[in-house]
């Protein structure tokens, strides 16, 4: 090689030398702006998508009746969820996943977008709950393509007996952002909280508390490793006071039957059964419904949701008359001993007041009054009473203020007065003195809930003690079996001369022996109740009554306890539009004593919780 | 000055051709480690023993360089690439592999490259640079264009773009003007414009889109190149060692083992570690161009020259790659991607270059 061609060899690799390490500096130099100047950046990055945020989700206090039977599962499930840091920020990758896992793109979007819009902490975007097997394999293989799904343990809320015990235990669902507002507090958007019954009341013992875990993770999302756990705090389990038994007893006997029934243990006040007809499902709640269960639920004329045990207001009829008689007699309008005289029919105020006895029961007595249901004699009281009198011996008797069940939204009792027709009927505010003979026999504008009555004929099986319906009966630890039990103050007696006793007692004892409900009379033990048929339309000819509409009947009631020298029940049932309480209504207590005081203690018992009687 | 060696020239390229090898081959190990590629580092030390034996028995070798042979080894490179278009096995949407079964795979490109340099240095060593004939030039494109469309066929960009450094040769001998590379800039900033309007994929184009703004879209397609920037930065001065760079360990960080393999270095080892690889790479390519000054021949100054620049070529895309200094193109870093073509390809070429070296040392 001719040294001129070295020369022109060399001065051109030169060239390339200078522009290579031209080329070298300036990597030097980007690496290290990026390595050293930009490194708290690029840390904060490399934390943030390798270390996540994860909730754990607390599991749900389990329900049991009070002899240890389960209501409620936790089942074990999946959800494909989206967690906020993982959320895509591009729509057309959500979209062609929407489309992939066969849900609608822009429905999909719409939901993704509310849910960007609020602010919920830890909490995942939730896109399919109770993931089945063919989907969980979908999910697996769209992982692949769409690293932003996660798969998320659950567990799934599942009542045990469906409508059994509907209306009672209620329903868990996600918590909306008014909820959130109102209760504040610890509530996260989409959590599951209890919404009715139980669920709903004793939601904050259920609930437990989710925890949370600081985990590492690689790209596909998997959990490489917990760095940081506080862990979940597992809900309460609750012991309620229903037996199962009784309530399958009301479930049957409520089969085609509108209306409600509570059981209560006249001892304590604990629900022993409490059953509302038409009853609903707690579980079609848990999911998203079908079209076909949200009509059968929400546009059902007979209002399944409504639990008419607590929110039912109903006109009392003859179960009334009780209260009826005790004002009189602490009003001293009448004695234990007073007889009126009934004709079938009497005059008051220029209107015709018909017993139903139409031919008239004669010379009658309270005790017999109330055994075979004489309307005369209730007249005669209520005409000798004030409207007011009858309000303030029935506030006493807390027939006017709510029983304090422990379920929510209860509706309250009404004894008209003076005041609240004022109130309520300005055009016409006066009371008239044969509204209060219509009040007597608990018509007009008398209207109480099955639980109310039920209160108050546990208060006169107790002569007098009042007690406050409750459905909590204790805790239960899970990890030990024990149970905590709750002891409910027992409230102060009502102020009550016990001479009126045996005459209010008589009665209701005549009633199914020899009066009005003769024909629920059981042979070993007594039940003692009153009927009651209350009016739904007035008719003025009651022969007309069996051509009327079957929503025009009239409702059926049966109100009583047992037995009579150890009351252990008392109870209130209705039967809308059942006509006469005897036929319809007071078969279905004389079943419910039958089980409890005869049937139920020869039971074997293996499962009970011994929940033994020294707590009663 | 000429004629005198400076002390860099004289000390082989072996070493720190073969000290890269070794910081490649731990690289992959850590890369590959809870992976399918576990064991891809044995694979990767095996080819660099076959590679370095070979390089090693070359340098041995007393006779020249086997410029006699490059239009044999260039034919079989074309109808191995025609052929691996009809027959190779595709491999994620291009065909660029011919399937060897159980020993593997074979990338006929990786050696297309060098037979060409191989071709177009023998025939331009056969003329004095001031007397090339004219038609010489177009020819000699010619024979670069050849191989590098059969390779854009794969299609396979990168590797296409991988020949272009063979056209310093031409500019070499008009003494590489700074009016030429002007020259050049605007002829291929044309034909890119060209390119992109008719003959780019859309693929090809959404990477280049990709490359001009990264963050834009973090899953989409700028997600290779911005997880490649976070490990880079999140490496810092020191690095978190050997199996510590969390978004090398936990996946974050694409084709870790090929075309990221050098972000997972910057994670592991940092700055420093940065600074080392790059410090033997100009090491590496600055003594391959001393190598080529000294040549015997012409045609030998012009192979090492060449593959210098092919070597820097690939150094440059693949690192400023990673990093987001330039497109999203996979282009093997020299030692470092794991692969059994280039590797065994680039060592050959070390053993080349170092008898070159040899020859012209004995020589003088």
């Amino acid at each position: 090689m001719n040294p001129q061609i070295r020369w022109l060899i060399e001065k051109s690799s030169r060239k390339i030398k200078w522009l290579f390490i031209a080329g070298l500096i300036f990597n030097f130099m980007y690496y290290g702006y990026v390595q050293i100047f930009q490194r708290s950046f690029f840390q904060d990055r490399a934390e943030n998508q390798a270390i996540k945020l994860r909730l754990i989700h607390a599991p749900r206090g389990i329900l049991y009746d009070r002899n240890g039977a389960r209501l409620v599962d936790n089942i074990d499930s999946y959800q494909l969820v989206i967690n906020r840091d993982e959320l895509p920020r591009d729509n057309q990758i959500l979209i062609s996943f929407a489309e992939e896992f066969g849900l609608d793109g822009d429905d999909f979007i719409e939901i993704v977008q509310s849910y960007r819009d609020k602010k919920s902490g830890v909490a995942p975007l939730i896109i399919q709950k109770n993931l089945t097997e063919p989907e969980l394999a979908l999910t697996e293989r769209l992982k692949a393509r769409f690293p932003f799904l996660s798969i998320e343990n659950s567990t799934r809320r599942a009542y045990r007996d469906n409508e059994l015990a509907g209306h009672v235990l209620g329903y868990i669902g996600e918590v909306d952002s008014r909820v959130i507002k109102k209760k504040g507090g610890s509530l996260r958007l989409g959590q599951l909280i209890g919404r009715v019954g139980i669920e709903a009341q004793w939601d904050s013992y259920l609930r437990g508390q989710d925890g949370a875990k600081r985990i590492m993770v690689n790209r596909s999302g998997d959990e490489i490793a917990i760095l940081k756990e506080e862990a979940p705090i597992k809900g309460r389990s609750l012991v309620l006071t229903l037996d199962l038994g009784m309530q399958k007893i009301l479930q049957e006997s409520f089969k085609g039957k509108k209306g409600a029934a509570v059981v209560l243990d006249t001892q304590d006040g604990g629900v022993l059964a409490m059953y509302s007809s038409p009853s609903i499902n707690p579980n079609l709640f848990i999911d998203r419904m079908s079209q076909a269960d949200v009509d059968a639920t929400f546009k059902n004329v007979d209002k399944p949701m409504m639990n008419r045990a607590i929110q039912g207001i109903y006109p009392p009829g003859s179960t009334f008359k009780l209260l009826t008689a005790i004002a009189g007699l602490e009003k001293k309008v009448i004695t234990p001993e007073t007889v009126f005289y009934c004709t079938g029919s009497k005059n008051f105020y220029g209107r015709d007041f018909r017993c139903d006895e139409k031919s008239g029961h004669g010379p009658i007595s309270l005790t017999l009054a109330i055994a075979k249901s004489c309307d005369i004699y209730f007249y005669e009281v209520g005409n000798r009473l004030d409207v007011d009198d009858i309000y303030e011996i029935g506030n006493r008797w807390g027939l006017t203020i709510d029983t304090g069940i422990d379920l929510p939204n209860e509706k309250t009792s009404r004894i008209p007065n003076r005041e609240w027709k004022a109130k309520t009927n300005p055009q016409d505010p006066k009371w008239y003195a044969g509204e209060t003979i219509s009040v007597g026999i608990g018509q007009g504008q008398v209207g109480l809930t099955p639980i109310a009555l039920a209160r108050f004929y546990a208060a006169l099986a107790n002569q007098g003690r009042p007690v406050t319906p409750h459905l909590y009966y204790g805790i239960k630890n899970e990890l030990t079996g024990k149970i905590e039990m709750k002891f409910v103050q027992p409230a102060p007696p009502i102020a009550f001369d016990p001479s009126y006793w045996s005459a209010l007692n008589e009665g209701l004892l005549q009633t199914v022996r020899s009066g009005t409900a003769v024909n629920i009379r059981l042979s070993d033990v007594d039940i003692l109740g009153k009927t009651g048929t209350a009016q739904v339309a007035k008719f003025v000819n009651r022969s007309h009554y069996l051509g009327q509409a079957k929503s025009l009947r009239d409702h059926a009631w049966f109100a009583g306890f047992s037995s009579k020298d150890r009351p252990e029940i008392a109870f209130a049932i209705l039967v809308e539009n059942g006509g006469f309480g005897a036929e319809n209504a007071a078969p279905i207590a004389s079943k419910l004593v039958k089980y409890w005081m005869v049937d139920r203690p020869n039971l074997d018992r293996s499962t009970n919780l011994s929940l033994s009687s020294s707590d009663r | 000055m000429s004629g005198m060696s400076s002390p860099l020239s004289t000390r082989n390229i072996f070493f720190p051709a073969i000290f890269l090898a070794c910081l490649g081959l731990m690289n992959i190990y850590s890369a590959g480690r809870n992976t399918p590629f576990d064991f891809l580092w044995v694979k990767q030390a095996i080819f660099l023993v076959i590679g370095f034996g070979l390089a090693f028995v070359i340098r041995q070798r007393e006779a020249g360089l086997a410029f006699d042979w490059s239009l044999l080894l260039y034919t079989l490179s074309i109808l191995s690439l025609i052929l691996v278009l009809l027959i190779g096995k595709n491999i994620g949407g291009s065909t660029r592999w011919f399937d060897l079964g159980s020993l593997g795979t074979l990338q006929p490109s990786e050696f297309a490259k060098w037979t060409t340099l191989l071709l177009v240095s023998h025939i331009w060593g056969q003329y004095q640079p001031d007397r090339t004939p004219k038609y010489l030039a177009i020819a000699v494109s010619f024979i670069i264009l050849l191989p590098a469309a059969l390779v854009f066929r794969q299609p396979d960009l990168g590797m296409a773009v991988g020949f272009l450094p063979i056209f310093v040769l031409i500019l070499l001998i008009r003494r590489l003007r700074f009016r030429s590379i002007v020259v050049a800039m605007i002829l291929l900033s044309f034909s890119g414009f060209l390119g992109w309007k008719y003959i780019l994929k859309p693929y090809q184009k959404e990477r280049v889109i990709s490359f001009l703004n990264p963050s834009k879209d973090i899953q989409g397609l700028g997600y290779q190149v911005n997880q490649s920037r976070i490990a880079i930065g999140n490496g810092g001065l020191l690095g978190h060692g050997i199996g510590g760079g969390t978004q090398t360990q936990l996946n974050f960080i694409p084709v870790k083992t090929t075309d990221f393999v050098f972000s997972v270095w910057a994670e592991e080892h940092g700055f420093i570690g940065v600074c080392v690889v790059l410090t033997l790479f100009g090491l590496l390519i600055t003594r391959m161009l001393n190598i080529g000054m000294r040549a015997q021949t012409l045609s030998e100054s012009y192979f090492a020259i060449g593959a210098a620049c092919i070597f820097a070529l690939h150094l440059f895309i693949n690192v400023g790659m990673v990093i987001g200094a330039l497109p999203n193109k996979g282009m093997a870093l020299p030692f470092f991607t794991a692969g059994g073509s280039s590797t065994l390809a680039f060592s050959i070429v070390i053993g080349l270059l170092s008898r070159i070296q040899h020859r012209g040392v004995t020589k003088s």
